[in-house]
């Protein structure tokens, strides 16, 4: 069985994040990880790996920083991994991104494609729907479960208090949803083969991605996030308290 | 001239720090509270192999350079400095006699055990009356017939109490000081080797530390560790500088850990209706405590740099270690301080940063020992 893992490479959630002078970017603290959903993805691919055979590879779409998430993927146990390596993947919106993770992925043999089921950075979580719709392939989303067999996937979706259970043929792509395993911690085995390892890196032409596939959306500024107001002490009896803090919730702040 | 981490060490950097956020971070408050070996954790994190990080891959290790071992030294000291003393006795002190010097059948018993943290090991030097003073070591190795009779007690011993073998300094005769210093590996077990009082520590607390006792302990010849009689120092002198370049980078670790409570802090704390860190004498502080952490590293590294290019580096591995090491004590000073009467509360995590900070001054040399140890090497005979 062959799964593809698409990962990004995200700000660190410490790393510092401010809204450029411009208001069009932000500045952030080059510190970088994984995406929390993809390490899921990765985790999981490794897991039917295990228990079905195969291989698993890693793609990742960013800049040259982006090695270190492939090279972690490899220290997990993934058995192979590609950079494409795109200075201005970060204007990149979901539309042109999913364009070209489509134009590697049409160059792949594989059963099951796994991403994580958003990116923590812009959490638009959009881009395994358009890879999907792109390739022709079913689409599971917010999975907490997987099992193979019998050359089809049995899901579980994390849809809100409802879970839901889907069949799906393969090939098909899974998004993974926090719960559906718990990464592994790399052992040093890993480590060191993945800091030996020379990761290829891909450009568009190399995949055949036009260069001038325009975004669909563009962002015209950042906004900081609204000041936390001061905390409103109410005086009183207990119950006239509560009778007040009622009413604050109703009518002022009309947030029940 | 260039003082960049390869790639390689950059990633071995990422995955460590990581590795220790998710392992070692959450249980560091526990380790310090409970003050007993953390067996779970020790299980759990040597699983992944790191025990045998100085070792060649031919026998399961990773044979990283010296700047790589700086690396994880700090790192696995950023998460909790009681465990990173117990990880690092067995990945150097502890095993690098046994390495060198012990036979195939002592390394499949100890090393190999000892790098998979099947065993876990120490290295005996101080006693009761002398730590930095070798040449005053009183305990006693006597050759009878093919084996060696030990005898004498010692004292602040690294994992002692739970240790399942020693790497044990004695002397074959009293009256000939540093020149009659050996090294021999004691196991668990063997009659008249028992672990005696457990010490109770203001800081570095998990790393369980005491007395060991060696009476009439008989050992096979070959449990000598090293290929000449006599030549314990000469052989000591092999690791001398990593033991006291690694102290100064457990140092940055706990140095580091207790900057980022700060920063974290001087964000978040509001005085005066802004957050402390707008204030011009705490962003001071963090100028100070960035700066000579900066300096210390640039000691560190470079020193783990000459090492590693077998350029002579003892008087760089003493600067590092002090330097380091009396850093770290001004960082925790001053992050208790940002932290206020917080800082003072055992509710956080400051004060446990502030008392573990304190054995690194004695651990690898004292610094008057070292000031004169340098002195001695700058000026030469006066």
């Amino acid at each position: 069985m062959n799964i593809v893992v698409l990962i990004k490479q995200v700000p660190d959630p410490e790393a510092l994040v401010e809204i450029a002078a411009s208001g069009k970017d932000l500045n952030i603290e080059p510190k970088f990880a994984i995406n929390l959903f993809d390490e899921f993805a990765i985790e999981e691919a490794l897991r039917l790996k295990e228990k079905h055979g195969g291989t698993v590879k890693v793609i990742c779409l960013g800049g040259p920083k982006a090695i270190e998430a492939l090279r972690t993927a490899i220290a997990m146990g993934a058995d192979e991994a590609a950079l494409i390596e795109d200075g201005s993947f970060a204007a990149r919106d979901g539309y042109d991104t999913a364009l070209v993770l489509s134009g590697a992925l049409k160059k792949e043999t594989f059963d099951i494609i796994l991403c994580g089921r958003q990116a923590i950075d812009a959490d638009r979580g959009e881009v395994p729907q358009m890879v999907a719709e792109f390739l022709g392939l079913p689409h599971v989303g917010v999975i907490v479960k997987l099992d193979i067999a019998d050359g089809k996937a049995t899901a579980e979706s994390a849809l809100e208090g409802v879970p839901e259970v889907v069949e799906v043929g393969l090939p098909a792509i899974f998004t993974a949803q926090k719960g559906l395993n718990e990464p592994r911690v790399p052992l040093i085995t890993g480590v060191m083969k993945a800091m030996k390892v020379q990761i290829p890196r891909f450009t568009l032409e190399d995949l055949g991605v036009p260069k001038d596939v325009q975004p669909k959306t563009t962002i015209l500024r950042y906004l900081p996030r609204k000041k936390r107001p001061a905390v409103q002490f109410i005086e009183g009896e207990p119950a006239q308290a509560a009778a007040e803090i009622v009413r604050v919730l109703v009518d002022v702040e009309r947030v029940i | 001239m260039d003082f960049a981490f390869t790639e390689e060490q950059e990633f071995f950097k990422k995955i460590i720090t990581d590795t220790v956020d998710k392992m070692v971070v959450p249980k560091a408050r526990e380790i310090d509270e409970k003050d007993e070996f953390p067996w779970e954790l020790w299980k759990d994190f040597t699983r992944l192999g790191y025990l045998g990080l100085r070792y060649p891959e031919e026998i399961g290790g990773m044979n990283a350079d010296p700047v790589t071992a700086m690396i994880f030294y700090e790192q696995i000291a950023r998460g909790s400095v009681g465990f990173a003393q117990s990880v690092i006795m067995n990945i150097l002190m502890g095993t690098y006699f046994v390495y060198r010097f012990g036979s195939d059948t002592i390394k499949e018993r100890c090393l190999y055990p000892a790098m998979r943290g099947e065993k876990v090991t120490t290295m005996c030097f101080t006693e009761d009356q002398s730590g930095s003073d070798l040449a005053a070591t009183r305990t006693t190795a006597v050759k009878d017939g093919s084996e060696w009779i030990i005898n004498g007690t010692k004292m602040w011993i690294t994992n002692g109490p739970v240790a399942d073998f020693a790497t044990v300094l004695a002397t074959t005769d009293l009256s000939l000081g540093a020149k009659g210093l050996n090294f021999f590996l004691v196991e668990k077990g063997t009659p008249g080797f028992s672990p005696g009082q457990v010490l109770d520590k203001l800081g570095c607390r998990g790393t369980v530390t005491g007395e060991l006792v060696f009476d009439d302990v008989r050992i096979p010849e070959e449990n000598l560790l090293g290929a000449e009689l006599n030549k314990g120092i000469e052989y000591l002198g092999e690791i001398l500088d990593e033991v006291r370049v690694m102290t100064g980078a457990m140092a940055m670790g706990i140095a580091q850990a207790a900057y980022n409570e700060g920063l974290e802090y001087a964000r978040k704390r509001i005085a005066f209706g802004k957050p402390i860190g707008n204030y011009q004498l705490i962003r001071a502080k963090f100028a100070d405590m960035a700066t000579e952490m900066e300096a210390s590293r640039l000691l560190i590294y470079s020193a783990a740099w000459k090492m590693k290019e077998k350029l002579p580096s003892r008087i760089e591995a003493a600067m590092a270690k002090m330097f380091a090491t009396e850093t770290c004590c001004k960082v925790v000073d001053e992050v208790t301080r940002i932290w206020g009467a917080n800082g003072f509360a055992n509710e956080y995590n400051p004060q446990r940063h502030f008392r573990d900070a304190r054995f690194l001054l004695y651990g690898g040399g004292t610094h008057e020992i070292l000031k004169d140890f340098m002195g001695r090497l700058l000026i030469g005979k006066a």
